[in-house]
């Protein structure tokens, strides 16, 4: 509802959009926030752990080990077995690899489809911004876990469903912050510059605008992958999963929650992963935005 | 049944089962034996209950408490009706309110502690029904003949869409006939040695004469059981006091059943003491609950969770391979695993409680070598097929998921599909689902699924042609014979037809399990449908010690 | 539009309805022309009792056959006029069936917010004053750490911790039977309550934080200190009225998310809401409730924007001057 004309361009939990500065150049500064580093270092941890967990795991995800919710001694496992008797620790190695693929996925698509939709919008200047934020209003109108929750139940829990609703929901917050970040770059004298020389316009938004927005768009996917993670788990938690006795870590809290006062680990395991995962790209794109920040006050010193 | 919450409960009554030895004659003898009343302890008809006098021992029942029951699988969908269900949390409610003629007792055997005092079967085409006198509805009006068969007439009324309705198809329902104010004849249309088990069937409620499913008046939900509607919201909650005039002993002031979506917040409402039981406790929890003062009722039943193979449908319609997909289930892995080993190993074959369930079939064992050998010879080797199944009942879900892994062994790929609209679009139209039934006695249970004339005959069978095609007749012959011995010979050669080459594979009948907290008195194991040993008969012979 | 600029505030506001108007009426095609796709009502209603001749009753009952425009219109009409439809499932109106989840729903997030908003202002805010000091440092972790926490988590955790296994302080779920008021139970409502508000306060107080930040280090600010006025009043009175505005749109965007979020919550406590009732009615095929529940999350949306939309604009002095 705001944004097109008066307010400051803000989007939900992101911070104040930061000015252009080249992408690269803001990573390698960020990095040097410790912040960043342990945020990068958590990500990489269980990005590891989900893609090359499968090869590290004593059993197989479906071997049956002991009866349900065994403790690790009585079944002879680390961590005891699940809700279906399989071994915990096996099923968190291979339980990573789905959901963070399907939340990559439905992110990318997302984040890709909002910064067209913002870029177009913010250089159109006129009737099409209008039409364009006006049915990203009205997509966001619907929340992202309900909307995802009505697919899922309508259409069956299928990958590609899980993934078209986390996307469509995904475009038109981002496309709010490109739109945002990107309004007064566009007002800048070189887009104008450009548009004399009679450069495309596709050319203008991928080379002139997009380079500008993306310390912005960076914080803003980081942050959209989060919660594309907590969407997916949430969705997995109310039974809402592909393949619902998967090896996945949405489903093994759902499955697994009701031992979790004395066998927690089926359990506690995912959470912890979720939570340091999502932590670990929270304070990447905190880093990333402060860095930005800072690199703007030390612009404004000049 | 496993971990996950029951999310939806389909139909699945009426229930029934075959006599056993112990009752025989007592119904279908020469010239019809009378069943007479006050066979058993808490036979009726005796003055509503004394209750002064009650405080003696420990363990004898006291009167008063707000019983709360908490029940998955309902939703808005709830409903109240005194001879239909729809949700799980409605069979708790009907049985608040509504009664039979007949009564199983825990051991799933026939009794005369129901409404009527006797089941007289006058010939094998007649039936006369003759009800215990001084019984009265909430509304104080006496039950009498013409409100039995207005009961009867409105199950068999096809357009009320009641669950009864097909369980009366031998009934010649339009010319039931009052003998006197309680006696009544029900005449025949063909022979039918099941109806005593029909009647006893919790949907065979008797209603007064004009009754209508409840439609936001909770006054006119008036039955002859012990405890009346006050209130009720499909969806959360029914509250319902006991009724003074009740013609037998019950002991709450009040019966409340309150909806709930998952397992895990009704555990914890019953070890918070929100709630003072539930039903269908995760066998999975059945050790870790105790420890928290909550104790679990652990009840063997018939109920069966098949996996469905389509006779007539391809890669099943080889029997070959119908018989190698039997053989590659581990039966007892999938009982440890899915029932957390609460239950028993079934063979293929349903009613386990019938008198004429065919014991000496061998055990069917895992064998995956044969499997891949059948497959082999059937041209089926590394089949690949999706096995459709849905959150129907608990373990339904997980039976698929864990055959799917079992059939890895023997190169069979399966993809388990799990759709939520399986019931609405695709139901008995796939070549391999999962299904779910509860306890029934064998020929009750041909005549729900394993006809053509079924409603719900997942597996297509019988044959068409060859072994088992006989099937239809045999079924016909055993309803109409009178001798039970010469009745399990004909079921015992319909079971060897479905043992050799039918479509179900049966991997084991679960228990029903439910939680109580320790101050709930009264609950013992039983064999029926219902939870909580029909939910504490009635919620009649339990109470608070 | 920009056909309609100008008119000072009140010009602003009339845009702003307008322009949620028409959202809401597209809000509306969308809804119903997606619900088109969840199939026959009467066949999912039935479940596996669809024999052809309930099936056929059904859907005579229902209805079903006049044309989806107008159905529509109808339906449309019905909405403007208070009148939601007749629930599937259970053959009483929407409005009763929705009446009490509504109350229950809005008692939480009312709750929510009232505890949230100012406890997450005052932690940004003195964050954002002790910049990069202690208190700056451990609370944006800690927001960090509880923000990184799924909600049903939460939930679990706060189960386990204060009702069932470690302290036995407070009621495991809350119910609220129909007929009372989910206030009649302030111990039942306790957890669901400290649920949301730990799910909503790292968002406003981070962003509570930036907000002051970018104030504090702001020209005018710096004027008011340069004018020698006391550090409270520039706080009070320039810094915190500026850097709140555009908080007003984090708020209003966390409370739309309660509104449709809260259903992993419902569920844990088993709390008769709104969320509860959407997977109730989408799992039972009951097209009015899913309809109903959509539009209303929807509204929801576009009202709390509006507020927080014209809040800012009437709050923040430098952005009033624009108008």
């Amino acid at each position: 509802m705001s944004q097109t004309e008066t307010a400051p361009a803000l989007a939900e939990g992101v911070d104040t959009p930061t000015p252009a500065v080249g992408s690269s150049t803001l990573l390698v500064r960020s990095l040097r926030l410790w912040r960043t580093r342990i945020g990068a270092l958590l990500t990489l941890i269980l990005v590891f752990v989900a893609f090359v967990g499968p090869l590290l795991a004593p059993h197989a995800s479906d071997e049956f080990i002991a009866k349900p919710f065994s403790s690790g001694s009585a079944s002879g496992t680390v961590f005891g077995t699940d809700y279906l008797g399989y071994d915990v620790l096996s099923r968190f190695l291979y339980g990573g690899r789905g959901i963070l693929l399907t939340a990559l996925v439905s992110t990318v698509i997302g984040v890709v489809l909002g910064v067209v939709i913002g870029l177009v919008a913010a250089y159109a200047r006129n009737a099409l911004d209008d039409v364009l934020m006006r049915l990203m209003d009205v997509i966001m109108a619907f929340p992202q876990i309900m909307l995802a929750l009505v697919a899922v139940s309508l259409v069956g829990a299928k990958n590609s469903v899980i993934i078209f609703a986390i996307a469509l929901t995904t475009a038109p917050r981002v496309a709010r912050v490109a739109r945002g970040a990107a309004q007064p770059v566009v007002e800048r004298d070189f887009i104008g510059a450009t548009e004399a020389m009679g450069m495309s316009r596709a050319r203008i938004l991928s080379g002139e605008l997009l380079p500008n927005i993306l310390g912005p768009m960076m914080v803003e996917a980081t942050l959209r992958l989060t919660y594309s993670i907590a969407v997916i788990a949430a969705l997995a938690f109310l039974g809402l999963a592909a393949n619902p006795d998967a090896a996945n870590w949405g489903i093994m809290i759902q499955k697994n929650q009701v031992a979790l006062a004395y066998e927690p680990w089926g359990a506690l395991l995912p959470i912890l992963a979720i939570a340091l995962l999502t932590m670990g790209t929270g304070l990447i794109g905190d880093g990333i935005a402060r860095t930005a920040a800072g690199i703007d006050r030390e612009r404004g010193e000049e | 049944m496993t971990g996950s919450g029951e999310k939806r409960w389909h139909v699945t009554e009426p229930e029934g089962g075959l006599w056993t030895p112990s009752r025989r004659g007592l119904v279908m003898g020469a010239g019809g034996v009378v069943m007479t009343a006050g066979l058993t302890a808490c036979g009726g008809g005796s003055a509503p209950a004394p209750s002064g006098g009650d405080t003696g021992a420990a363990g004898s029942p006291k009167k008063g408490g707000n019983f709360r029951l908490g029940v998955t699988g309902g939703g808005s969908k709830d409903m109240m009706d005194g001879q239909n269900i729809v949700t799980k949390p409605d069979q708790a409610r009907l049985v608040t309110a509504f009664e039979t003629l007949l009564e199983f007792d825990d051991n799933y055997q026939l009794q005369t502690t129901g409404l009527a005092e006797s089941v007289e079967a006058d010939n094998p085409k007649q039936y006369t029904i003759k009800l215990r006198d001084g019984i009265t509805f909430q509304n104080g009006k006496p039950l009498t003949a013409d409100d039995v068969i207005y009961s009867l007439q409105r199950i068999g009324t096809q357009k009320n869409g009641l669950t009864g309705f097909a369980a009366t198809a031998t009934m010649d329902i339009k010319n039931l006939k009052k003998l006197d104010n309680l006696t009544v004849r029900l005449p025949l249309l063909s022979p039918d040695s099941t109806i005593p088990q029909t009647l006893a069937s919790y949907t065979f409620g008797m209603v007064p004469k004009g009754y209508e499913a409840f439609k936001g008046d909770p006054s006119t939900q008036i039955g002859t059981g012990a405890y009346k509607l006050k209130s009720f919201t499909p969806g959360q909650q029914s509250v319902s006091e006991r009724y003074d005039g009740y013609w037998r002993d019950a002991y709450f002031d009040q019966v409340t059943i309150t909806d709930f979506s998952d397992s895990t917040a009704q555990i914890n409402a019953l070890k918070g003491g929100q709630i003072d039981a539930m039903t269908d406790l995760p066998a999975n929890q059945v050790n870790a609950v105790k420890s928290s003062g909550v104790e679990a009722l652990i009840s063997q039943t018939g109920g069966w969770i098949p996996i469905c193979m389509a006779i007539d449908m391809p890669p099943f319609d080889d029997p070959k391979v119908r018989q190698a997909m039997r053989l590659i289930i581990d039966r007892q892995q999938i009982l440890d695993q899915i029932g957390s080993g609460h239950g028993q190993i079934a063979n293929d074959l349903y009613s386990p409680f019938d008198a004429g369930y065919d014991k000496d079939l061998p055990q069917r064992e895992q064998d995956i070598e044969q499997a891949k050998s059948l497959l082999k010879s059937a041209g089926k080797e590394g089949l690949t097929v999706d096995l459709h199944t849905t959150n129907g009942a608990s373990g339904m879900v997980e039976l698929a998921s864990v055959f799917a892994s079992q059939a890895k062994q023997a190169g069979v790929n399966i993809t388990v599909k799990n759709d939520p609209n399986y019931y609405g679009d695709a139901y008995l139209k796939l070549a391999f689902s999962v299904d779910f039934w509860g306890t029934r006695g064998y020929l009750n249970q041909v005549q729900q699924g394993s006809l053509p004339s079924s409603p719900y005959n997942e597996t297509h069978w019988p044959p068409k042609s060859g072994e088992g095609s006989n099937f239809g007749d045999l079924y016909k012959q055993a309803l109409a014979e009178t001798d039970d011995a010469k009745r399990a010979d004909i079921q015992h050669e319909m079971q060897k037809a479905e043992y050799d080459i039918g479509g179900y594979i049966i991997p084991y009948f679960n228990s029903l399990i439910d939680g109580h907290s320790s101050k709930v008195a009264g609950l013992k194991p039983s064999k029926g449908t219902l939870n909580l040993a029909g939910f504490g008969h009635g919620f009649r012979t339990i109470w608070f010690a | 539009m920009k056909f309609l600029r100008g008119g000072g505030i009140a010009g602003f506001i009339t845009r702003r309805v307008l322009l949620g108007l028409l959202v809401m009426f597209l809000v509306s095609v969308i809804v119903f022309v997606s619900t088109q796709l969840l199939g026959d009502p009467a066949r999912a209603i039935l479940g596996r009792d669809a024999t052809p001749d309930r099936l056929a009753a059904l859907q005579k009952q229902l209805n079903l056959d006049s044309s989806k425009v107008g159905q529509y219109f109808h339906w449309l009409g019905g909405i403007l006029h208070g009148d939601l439809g007749t629930s599937l499932a259970s053959s009483q109106p929407v409005t009763q069936v929705l009446g009490a989840r509504i109350a229950n729903s809005a008692v939480l997030v009312v709750l929510a917010a009232i505890f949230s908003v100012p406890v997450s202002i005052a932690i940004g805010s003195y964050a954002a004053l002790r910049r990069e000091k202690l208190f700056d440092t451990l609370s944006s972790n800690l927001m960090l750490v509880l923000a990184a926490l799924p909600e049903f988590v939460v939930a679990v955790l706060l189960v386990i911790l204060l009702s069932t296994n470690v302290l036995h302080l407070l009621p495991a779920i809350s119910p609220v039977p129909p007929g009372t008021h989910a206030w009649d139970y302030p111990d039942e409502l306790v957890m669901p309550v400290a649920t949301l508000v730990i799910a909503v306060a790292p968002y406003v107080s981070r962003i509570m934080r930036a907000s002051m930040i970018e104030v504090l280090e702001s020209d005018y600010v710096e004027m008011a200190r340069l004018k020698g006025l006391p550090e409270r009043t520039v706080l009070i009175r320039h810094a915190l009225p500026n850097a709140i505005g555009p908080v007003f749109q984090v708020i209003a965007i966390n409370l739309a998310y309660l509104a449709g979020g809260v259903v992993v919550i419902e569920s844990v406590f088993n709390y008769p809401g709104i969320g509860l009732g959407l997977v109730d009615a989408v799992t039972n095929h009951d097209i009015p409730v899913v309809q109903a529940l959509a539009m209303l999350i929807a509204a929801v949306y576009v009202v709390l924007n509006l507020l927080a939309d014209v809040a800012t604009i009437l709050v923040t002095p430098r952005l009033r001057t624009r108008l």
